[in-house]
């Protein structure tokens, strides 16, 4: 019957194999996995914001998650609480980011260079060590400042309370409000050009309306970049408002899920509901995000360099102390206050007879429980990083160096995660692994946390993975083609040795990301799977602060002296706005 | 017009070892063409910038008129946007946020002039340079040519007492930088402003300017009129710098008052003679070694010694090349080979032997060690 056509579509399939050299399946493989990894727990979530039956039970389909949700005020008022902190922090923190970058890569201040590394550590330094260091100071009755402050004249009566909405802008900014927004402007300062503010100069304008006039504008795109990732970032805030606003009732939309999926019975179609809310959102952003990263700035930059700044004159000194004392803010106070924390018998209390004790660390390094999470920090951490590494550059040199089909949709997929919120996706491989009964053995181990973990990481990864590939130009992989070599063959004796600094590279920010963030693996952990990080909020919580300095010491050491180790050896770890 | 509108007085500048300029002295007229010429990293941008303010001396004075815009010494230090100098930068600098008709106001603006005389002087400074109708495009979206225009339009709006020209023509090509080197010229002859220009190009140089300043490691080797140092360099680096050399040595078998005569090592030709003009300051002593010098362009070729006046150097074709315009000779002069161009009218034919004239008006005598 179609005996004629036969000889036809063997021919044809040959030639698809001839040509594509199974890169088709390679393809389609990736883009199955990665659709599954990424989108699938979205859509999960959206199914089940329309179930009223929990998990693991048989579905019941209606509306009611979405009328209870909405009946509670508390939902709206979450969203709105996401929106006003988002929005306020950035009116503080992005006009001192331009401020502080300006001065950094433009003007003569003394120790430029320096003061950038201790931007750059504020950057790599956990939110939870700063915020709690500074819950430590800032505590309305215990913390260090207010209680110093009492016995003082005319403002003793004075009390900066961090539990407070002004206090989690506070803890915000010192965290990575300010010191993301330097690190991503202060290179792009650097690159203009410096005739641009010359020839301003003698045009007749001041420093100060050069400033105003042609540096600013001119680096409005950089700026509103550097904006707009902060926006887009809106609902990921999670692990500030949890230590600073959930003690006082307020929530943030993040921890508003992480409540709802917590409560006894749990929530969870509710949580849902809200979930699926920011899908809407999300889905407007992510392409705004992907053409902000991609788009080509204003060509500020000319063929010689010149690394030309402005004499600041007198103003250099107050202008370099002002830095100084930023930096003293952002770096020292906490690292400080939480070494402090760990060593007093109570932290705050100078006057207590016996005011400094290693009994704290003798406890703590003898609890099982530390131990056990330390093991699991360094096993997810290490387990993300090197499966990380491995499995972005192959995605990556597929985008990039070949010409296969369906690489478009396999980079979408790509630029999903980041504008996801971390415990978006927590809720959503919850679904995944408690729904599905193949995977359901799973929960409750330590794979379910690293795979999180490496779910919240696909987009910086295959980003660096992508701009290096781009970079290191198509020769040395031709040349290894025309030699004999195949595909799977030049990828490996090749491409991943010359990648090999940008896989540690992309190691070292896994690594980090996993040692430090809460958010994605707060619903996916239990007792035994519990991390460093899961572990400090718990001892927050449970009022134990000397022993949550302790872990929090260990979650700093373990992400500031990876990141300051990779850095001695040349590694740029940290983000860029171009 | 006064001696000295712009006066540079033992000026000096370090960068760290470095000594980017040393000791440069310089008067510049009134509505004088003034270009400082040299290699890159000989000081001559630093000196630029200097004089507009970009870059504070270690030592030395500036004054501009009779006021002192600079002096560590007196601690004087007006800042740039003070000194009313219009610059043209070789990036040209213009800002990618703003349209070529605010580019151009931007000085004006901020000299507080009124809406009305500003829109006026922008509009006549963009007639100036040929750019009338391009207000409103944004100043990035124009040509390399016409943003150098515009940068130059800037730079005079505000009739500035100096301009500043910084290698304005390097990132043009061949052509355009040809035509703007003839527009620049008339354009400064039309506004009569004083202009200190900065080139590696010895080209540019001789072609614009009223006087050439030669700069090499931040010493100010030479300082005259374009055919002045160009014929009569004072310098060994002047002389090579400014275009092509033809050298020979020799030693002095005979001197007078009025001229000298060099015996040639290694060849078989009657002694050179030099005129004393050109001769030097050095004190010449028969039975010293010197070297002759002469402009290769200045070379006439012929096939008959008789044909020749002055100086003959007879010399055999090696080979010759058809460029067009002009034939390029390779021609042995002893043992060694020399490359002469010379008009397309007398086709030569290889092997064959050819005498070069050698102008004694032309040739310029210099000590052996250079």
């Amino acid at each position: 019957m179609a005996g004629p056509r036969i000889p036809a579509l063997g021919a044809r399939l040959r030639s698809w194999r001839g040509s594509l050299n199974g890169g088709v399946i390679l393809m389609a493989v990736l883009i199955g996995v990665m659709g599954f990894y990424v989108i699938y727990p979205l859509v999960l979530i959206l199914i089940n914001s329309f179930n009223t039956a929990t998990i693991a039970e048989p579905p019941v389909y209606g509306l009611q998650a979405w009328r209870d949700a909405f009946s509670e005020p508390g939902i709206w008022r979450s969203l709105w609480n996401s929106v006003r902190v988002g929005v306020t922090l950035q009116i503080v923190a992005l006009p001192l980011g331009i401020f502080i970058s300006w001065l950094l890569a433009r003007t003569n201040i003394f120790g430029a260079r320096v003061f950038e590394l201790f931007f750059w550590i504020s950057f790599i330094m956990p939110t939870i060590a700063t915020t709690f260091g500074w819950m430590l100071l800032l505590d309305p009755n215990t913390g260090l400042v207010n209680t110093s402050i009492r016995g003082l004249p005319l403002i003793g009566g004075l009390t900066f309370d961090i539990y407070s909405f002004w206090g989690i802008i506070w803890a915000h900014a010192v965290s990575n409000g300010i010191s993301t927004k330097v690190m991503l402007m202060t290179p792009a300062f650097r690159r203009m050009d410096s005739s641009l503010e010359e020839a301003s100069r003698m045009s007749g304008a001041s420093t100060w309306t050069t400033m105003w006039r042609i540096t600013v504008p001119m680096m409005t795109p950089v700026i509103i970049v550097t904006l707009l990732l902060s926006v887009i970032r809106i609902f990921s805030s999670f692990e500030t408002e949890l230590l600073l606003g959930v003690p006082w009732g307020f929530y943030v939309y993040s921890t508003k899920i992480v409540d709802l999926a917590r409560q006894e019975p749990p929530l969870v179609n509710q949580a849902a509901a809200l979930g699926s809310i920011i899908l809407v959102f999300l889905a407007a952003v992510i392409p705004l995000q992907r053409r902000l990263i991609t788009r080509r700035q204003f060509t500020t930059v000319t063929g010689h360099f010149k690394p030309r700044i402005v004499d600041l004159g007198a103003w250099r000194y107050p202008a370099t102390l002002f830095v100084a004392l930023v930096v003293f803010i952002l770096d020292f106070v906490p690292i400080l206050s939480v070494l402090g924390g760990s060593f007093m018998t109570r932290f705050g209390f100078f006057h207590l007879p016996k005011t400094w004790t290693i009994e704290y660390w003798k406890m703590a390094l003898g609890d099982p429980r530390l131990t056990n999470a330390l093991e699991n920090t360094i096993i997810v951490a290490v387990s993300a990083a090197l499966i990380g590494a491995v499995l972005f550059s192959l995605i990556g040199y597929v985008i990039v160096r070949t010409k296969l089909p369906g690489r478009s949709i396999l980079d979408s997929i790509c630029w999903l995660p980041s504008a996801i919120p971390g415990v978006l996706s927590g809720l959503g491989l919850l679904w995944l692994f408690l729904g599905t009964p193949i995977f359901r053995p799973f929960y409750g181990t330590i794979f379910l946390i690293i795979v999180a973990y490496i779910l919240g990481g696909i987009t910086l990864s295959t980003q660096i993975f992508k701009a290096n590939f781009i970079q290191l130009g198509n020769e040395l992989e031709e040349a290894s083609r025309m030699s004999g070599a195949g595909f799977w063959r030049t990828y490996w004796t090749v491409v991943l040795p010359l990648m090999a600094q940008t896989m540690v590279m992309v190691g070292v920010i896994k690594f980090m990301f996993a040692a430090q963030h809460a958010s994605s693996i707060i619903l996916l952990a239990t007792s035994e799977t519990r991390t460093l990080i899961l572990l400090a909020l718990d001892q927050v919580f449970s009022g134990h602060r000397e022993v949550a300095s302790i872990t929090v010491v260990f979650i700093m050491t373990l992400t500031l002296g990876v990141a300051l180790i990779a850095r001695s050896f040349g590694l740029k770890v940290g983000i860029r706005a171009e | 017009m006064s001696m000295g509108f712009l006066r540079i007085q033992n000026l000096t500048k370090r960068f760290g070892e470095v000594t980017a300029v040393d000791r440069v002295d310089l008067e510049i007229r009134a509505g004088e063409f003034f270009t400082l010429l040299g290699p890159s990293g000989c000081g001559k941008t630093t000196t630029l910038r200097m004089v507009g303010g970009l870059e504070k001396p270690d030592d030395g004075e500036i004054h501009m008129a009779e006021r002192c815009l600079v002096s560590p010494a007196k601690g004087v230090f007006v800042k740039p946007e003070r000194r009313d100098m219009g610059m043209v930068f070789q990036s040209y600098a213009l800002w990618p946020h703003m349209t070529v008709f605010e580019n151009v106001a931007y000085p004006l603006k901020l000299r507080r002039v009124r809406r009305a005389e500003m829109r006026e002087r922008t509009r006549a400074a963009l007639e100036l340079v040929g750019l009338g109708g391009f207000e409103e495009r944004p100043a990035t979206a124009l040509s390399g040519g016409q943003q150098q225009r515009v940068a130059l339009a800037r730079a005079l709006v505000f009739s500035p007492g100096v301009l500043l020209l910084d290698e304005p023509l390097s990132n043009l090509d061949a052509r355009l930088r040809e035509e703007m080197r003839r527009e620049l010229k008339a354009l400064q002859r039309r506004v009569k402003v004083t202009v200190l220009f900065v080139t590696h190009d010895q080209m540019e140089a001789l072609s614009m300017s009223d006087r050439v300043g030669i700069m090499n490691r931040g010493r100010l080797e030479q300082v005259g009129a374009p055919e002045d140092v160009y014929y009569q360099p004072a310098t060994a680096f002047a002389r090579d710098f400014l275009g092509k050399v033809f050298a020979l040595a020799g030693k002095i078998v005979e001197t007078n008052g009025e001229e000298c005569r060099v015996e040639l090592k290694d060849l078989a030709a009657p002694p050179m003679c030099v005129r004393a003009h050109r001769i030097g300051e050095s004190p010449w002593a028969t039975g010293k070694e010197v070297m002759v010098a002469i402009r290769p362009e200045q070379i006439s070729l012929a096939k008959s010694a008789g044909d020749c006046k002055g100086n003959v150097l007879p010399v055999t074709l090696q080979a010759s090349q058809f460029l067009g315009d002009r034939y390029e000779y390779t021609v042995a002069v002893g043992a060694e080979s020399r490359v002469l161009t010379a008009p397309a009218s007398q086709p030569l034919k290889p092997g064959q032997q050819i005498y070069l004239e050698l102008d004694p008006a032309a040739i310029t005598l210099w000590p052996t060690a250079q």
